[in-house]
């Protein structure tokens, strides 16, 4: 070999010679270097810090967030339930002596059709009625005037489904068409109105 | 040694930079976490646990668990499954198409499009987003652990040994405190091939008086005390109780969401 480094003369330090990278140590190199970034892209979730393995990016993660069906309408039901009628209907359905009756079990709740029910939170409700066989004689604002249809749909829905209740869901397009008929009424309901219109 | 300067700033550049990858960057990035919304939900997540149980957190400490037990589920993968909920007005057509669709094991677009026909033949479908894993097989949670599960924790005790099962979710696999008292009493009267040692010092084992104590473990009689004596918890196996129940990491968050089934918290306890 010609480039190799002469040996050195005794006494003195030993040296290294300069040469050149081979080619192919700059290929392998290069190719690691490109295997890795594929490798960075598919696995980094770009040091993002909610993504966690094993999701590989912010976009995938969002994709899995659970969003159809019944389960995530009920959801946000309660979300809003919990933040405007919880206060005084609990967030355990019960109600509050003396101040809202109880959802858990009531019959305007759970009646066969929502038509009554939905009234209730548009419209707003005042005078005597009952509740589970208790009488109550309080007033109620149009608590759900100011809800979007979904939202209010969402939360009838969900105090339709739980604390045992069991009865069908509402969907925004029946809480469009009471909101419809409403348009220009300003009168609160009453028991006779109610019971005046279908169930 | 006459480069001694360039390789000393050469190393201070590598300390450097694994310091603020290791150190510097996840504090900026996770430092300042707070509470976040559960999925779904107006609930916060995490609470910060009770009194009793952050000092069961110390009692944990103490006793080196986590030499055997790891506070970390990991996931590897998540998939969809669609699930029929309604079958609509023509449940023969309904019925026909579900059993011709593959509802398991499939990716978001897959579950997406399957929920899609299911829905265009008048049907109703949603779609559930489950992690899977082994140690999510082996019913150590319902998802992986993230930054947020260890807000609390003073010291965080991951544990990087695992003779113990993962403890991470193990107040909703053993809510009962009985049960965990019985565990640490004596490992092998509840589980028959526990390697863990029994931690009798966390009890005192006394005369009964004039009336037996109210919380004195009802023991088998392999492994009950001697006639007319009572095995009673020290504060600190009560403590270290309330510990283990409040480990709890099954709540969806957005970092690492799961469909959660039985949504509602109302349901009444066991």
């Amino acid at each position: 070999m010609s480039n190799e480094p002469k040996s050195p003369g005794p006494g003195t330090e030993p040296t290294a010679s300069r040469s050149h990278l081979p080619m192919w140590t700059l290929v392998v190199l290069l190719t690691l270097l490109y295997l890795g970034s594929i490798y960075f892209d598919h696995h980094s979730g770009w040091f993002d810090k909610q993504v966690y393995s094993p999701y590989g990016t912010a976009a995938e993660l969002e994709l899995y967030q659970p969003k159809s069906g019944a389960a995530a309408a009920a959801a946000q039901g309660r979300k809003v339930y919990e933040s405007i009628c919880g206060t005084c209907h609990g967030n355990d359905g019960l109600g509050k002596p003396g101040q809202a009756p109880p959802l858990a079990g009531s019959e305007w709740v759970i009646a066969k059709g929502h038509n009554r029910l939905a009234h209730i939170p548009l419209a707003g409700i005042s005078g005597p009625l009952s509740v589970n066989g208790k009488e109550w004689n309080m007033a109620m604002a149009a608590m759900g005037a100011a809800l979007s249809d979904a939202d209010l749909a969402n939360v009838l829905t969900y105090i339709r489904g739980s604390w045992g209740n069991k009865a069908g869901e509402v969907t925004a397009d029946d809480i469009k068409g009471i909101r419809a008929s409403l348009a220009g009424h300003s009168q609160t309901m009453t028991y006779d109105m109610l019971m005046a219109m279908p169930e | 040694m006459k480069n001694g300067f360039v390789i000393f700033l050469a190393a201070f550049g590598v300390l450097l930079m694994s310091w603020s990858t290791f150190v510097l960057l996840p504090q900026l990035q996770l430092g300042g976490a707070k509470q976040v919304a559960v999925l779904n939900s107006s609930d916060v997540y995490p609470v910060n646990r009770p009194g009793e149980a952050n000092q069961g957190l110390q009692v944990y400490r103490a006793n080196g668990c986590a030499a055997c037990h790891t506070e970390q589920v990991q996931q590897t993968g998540v998939v969809c499954e669609v699930v029929l909920t309604s079958a609509g007005k023509n449940p023969s057509v309904v019925s026909n198409l579900v059993a011709t669709l593959k509802l398991r094991s499939l990716t978001e677009q897959e579950a997406e499009a399957a929920a899609g026909k299911i829905t265009a033949a008048g049907g109703k479908a949603e779609t559930h987003v489950i992690a899977t894993g082994a140690d999510i097989a082996r019913g150590w949670g319902l998802r992986r652990s993230v930054a947020q599960d260890f807000l609390y924790d003073n010291l965080v005790q991951l544990g990087s040994l695992r003779v113990g099962p993962d403890l991470a979710d193990v107040g909703r696999r053993r809510p009962d405190a009985n049960w965990q008292l019985l565990h640490l009493y004596a490992p092998k009267s509840v589980v028959e091939n526990s390697a863990m040692p029994p931690f009798r010092y966390l009890f005192e084992t006394k005369k009964i008086g004039a009336t037996p104590s109210p919380d004195a473990l009802i023991l088998k009689k392999e492994f009950a005390p001697a006639a007319g004596y009572e095995v009673v918890p020290k504060p600190e196996a009560k403590k270290l109780v309330a510990y283990l129940l409040s480990l709890h990491t099954d709540v969806p968050l957005y970092d690492a969401p799961f469909t959660a089934l039985q949504t509602s918290t109302n349901a009444p306890a066991k």
